[in-house]
């Protein structure tokens, strides 16, 4: 049910994450936010079995923060991606693994942006626009319309109020607020969410 | 028994010659009682996948004759407005269809400043809460200063963790009072840990909501804010079967917690009865 | 009174040293000279080979320099066994990293990484600490082209350029004589500069491409390649090191025979 979005541009990587915190049918939360800076050029953004995300989502970051304090450098995102599937497929196959769905998005100055998909399955994936949960289902197709390889961070974020339109439309379930996130050579920076409130007066043909 | 030896089954009780001596007895003592030592060595249901399993054992109670309902069934709410914290609870205890209590203290005061509240499985709930008062007591020693109640949840959330999936069933808040102000964390035994300005947990929770939602505001007074707690409880016990009893109601101040009133449900029944009346 | 102090590694004599560890370095400062020059467009190693019976099998090409990785090579000096056992480590980390992280490990993770192992030999009980020094050179995308230098106690350094093994010390102080004017050489210029810094350095008399290994590592299109020279290339890098050297000698003579002898 709870939805994750992700774009990569040719410099930046967008994420978006609705905010629900639900146990069975009740609502517990409306404020809940998904996307983790890991890093200063690090975005991790979880969903799944509760408690699975927070606690796996923290170990990766953690880790990723002592490789810093022992190096002096940053894990790169490609890196990042790689380590955090390698741990996931290591508790797939142990008596305690975690139900997680995440996207590990990041910038480096050699290797430009990566947007890595991995599933609960430890299966990963770079991609150019990705989605996790229900609500992503209604997305892929406009990505397919709307992306292209110069995107900007602009036409990106527009990109993500069309598909958030579409899931608080044609998805049965609610989905009211959507956070987002942006990294890129700046760093991370959280942008204006995008709520069925924010969204009363936009025109997604237009 | 060689098949035994492989299978690694050869040790197991139930393939000795003879079946119970008392050294097997003292040894089975130790290993399911050693949590009383170490409260965190607390011993795993003799199964496979106990999550799924102790349901079935559950669901066939009819066929075998093993009875094992655990206590159940609550309404706990707590939210935080300027004043404080407040928390709110039932008291009834059930197993199964069977009321086991109507004078439970879902409330656990942990320190003078720190209060849990009990959801889902009653002596999980008592058992965790038991010792996590033991190690916001250590923490206390061993620092010289109270926990934090982001601290102390998070003690909560990691053995909830630890022990996800073998069984166990709790949906606690915790409520608190410290350096960052008023405190209020919902942790359950998925393991999940969040921090909130409303939470309402158990079998009543979907009616307390309904009272609560509708008359919630950060600026309630006091007595108002006491008074919405008890009330949505109140609904919650009317409502629903599991919950009942004294509905006590908890006051977290930057002077640490009060507990503002125990009353009878049917009391507050009969009063809100005549209140309606006469209108 | 060493006697006392020098049976174990890990006791301290009362002078506070570690008699055990110094006795690996010193064993090492008797072992084949290896050398390491830090160059703008490359990195070498250049090590003596001391076994040069005719007997051996020259298929086996390289006995004191070992490829690690993608980017890293390192040479020895020290007990030839105890070096096994470190380099197939080496790779062992190197591999270990890069199944974890999917990158090539950088260049002084995987020497830190070691030396940790080495320290661990120098503290733990009823162990002798490894007689290896070595040299390591390497690229990385985070501080390009790297040599480093690690010795038994698990102490690691980062060089412009070192040597390590016999006569070490004579040859360091040449190198830096020779480096003292110049920020930095080019690659050709090195092989030159190790082929002098050998010659002088070595006990016998004469150098030999048997007795010379070298090795250089470079970035070419952003792969890295590394390559062993040839022993025509070692030997004509050899003979002009020898006419550099009878011309100057020559030239020497002409002077002094020019001076009025007083």
């Amino acid at each position: 049910m709870e939805t994750l979005l992700g774009i990569k541009g040719p410099d930046f990587v967008m994420l978006a994450a609705d905010t629900t915190h639900a146990r069975s049918i009740i609502v517990m939360k409306e404020d809940q936010n998904k996307i983790h800076k890991a890093s200063d050029n690090l975005l991790i953004s979880t969903t799944g079995e509760s408690g699975d995300t927070e606690q796996f989502t923290e170990f990766i970051s953690k880790n990723i923060a002592l490789y810093k304090m022992r190096n002096g450098y940053d894990l790169s995102p490609r890196a990042a991606a790689h380590f955090t599937r390698k741990n996931l497929a290591d508790y797939l196959r142990s008596r305690t693994p975690y139900q997680v769905f995440m996207f590990v998005a990041g910038y480096d100055e050699t290797d430009g942006a990566e947007l890595a998909f991995i599933d609960y399955l430890a299966n990963a994936k770079s991609l150019n626009h990705a989605g996790h949960g229900y609500g992503a289902m209604f997305c892929s197709s406009i990505y397919d319309r709307y992306w292209h390889p110069n995107i900007t961070q602009d036409e990106a974020y527009d990109i993500f109020k069309k598909c958030i339109v579409e899931i608080q439309k044609r998805l049965v379930v609610n989905l009211k607020n959507f956070n987002v996130s942006v990294v890129d050579k700046n760093g991370v920076r959280n942008l204006e969410p995008i709520s069925a409130q924010s969204l009363t007066d936009y025109n997604a043909s237009s | 028994m060689a098949l035994a030896e492989i299978c690694k089954i050869s040790n197991a009780s139930y393939m000795k010659p003879t079946a119970w001596t008392s050294a097997d007895a003292n040894e089975d003592l130790k290993t399911f009682s050693c949590n009383l030592a170490n409260p965190y060595t607390l011993a795993a249901p003799p199964f496979e996948n106990p999550m799924l399993n102790l349901n079935q054992i559950q669901a066939n109670s009819g066929k075998t004759g093993i009875k094992i309902d655990f206590d159940h069934g609550t309404t706990t709410l707590g939210f935080k407005y300027q004043g404080g914290v407040i928390l709110a609870v039932d008291s009834r205890a059930t197993g199964g269809q069977y009321i086991g209590s109507q004078t439970m203290k879902k409330i656990v005061e942990i320190n003078d400043f720190l209060l849990g509240t009990l959801a889902g499985g009653a002596a999980d709930c008592v058992y965790w809460d038991r010792v996590l008062s033991k190690e916001c007591r250590l923490h206390e020693l061993r620092n010289k200063e109270r926990i934090s109640v982001a601290a102390a949840s998070k003690i909560m959330a990691n053995i909830a963790h630890e022990y996800k999936g073998m069984g166990l069933s709790m949906g606690m808040m915790l409520a608190g009072y410290d350096k960052r102000g008023p405190g209020l964390y919902y942790v359950d035994s998925e393991g999940s840990r969040t921090p909130g300005n409303l939470f309402s947990v158990g079998s009543g929770s979907l009616f307390a909501y309904g009272v609560l939602d509708s008359g919630y505001r950060w600026d309630l007074q006091d007595k108002e804010a006491q008074d919405l707690g008890q009330r949505a409880i109140y609904h919650a016990t009317f409502r629903d079967a599991y919950s009942g009893g004294i509905i006590r109601v908890y006051h977290m101040t930057p002077t640490g917690w009060i507990n503002v009133s125990n009353t009878d449900c049917m009391e507050l029944h009969y009063k809100f009865k005549s209140e309606k009346e006469a209108q | 009174m060493a006697r006392r102090y020098d049976s174990r590694t890990t006791i301290f004599s009362p002078e506070g040293r570690l008699y055990q560890v110094e006795y690996a370095m010193e064993a090492i400062s008797h072992a084949g000279t290896c050398l390491g020059i830090l160059a703008e467009d490359g990195i070498l190693l250049a090590a003596e080979c001391r076994s040069t019976n005719k007997l051996l099998d020259s298929a086996i090409p390289s006995e004191k320099i070992y490829r690690l990785n993608e980017n890293m090579v390192c040479s020895v000096a020290g007990i030839t066994s105890d070096a096994n056992v470190l380099t197939a480590e080496l790779r062992l980390i190197a591999q270990r990293y890069q199944f974890s992280y999917g990158e090539v490990i950088p260049c002084e993770q995987l020497v830190s990484h070691l030396c940790d192992i080495k320290q661990a030999y120098t503290q733990y009980g009823g162990k002798r600490p490894f007689g290896v020094s070595l040299l390591y050179m390497g690229w990385d995308n985070k501080y390009g082209y790297q040599l480093y230098q690690s010795d038994p106690s698990g102490n690691y350094g980062g060089w412009k350029a070192t040597c390590i093994g016999n006569n070490f010390g004579a040859a360091i102080s040449m190198l830096k004589q020779e480096l003292a004017d110049k920020p930095s050489i080019k690659l050709e210029e090195a092989k030159d500069l190790a082929v002098k810094v050998l010659s002088m350095t070595l006990d016998t008399t004469k150098l030999t491409p048997e007795k010379v290994e070298m090795a250089t590592l470079q970035r070419v299109k952003n792969t890295t390649v590394y390559s062993v020279l040839d022993k025509p290339d070692v030997e004509k890098l050899i003979e002009k090191y020898n006419k550099l050297q009878a011309e100057t000698e020559a030239a020497k003579k002409e002077k002094q025979a020019k001076q009025p002898k007083s």
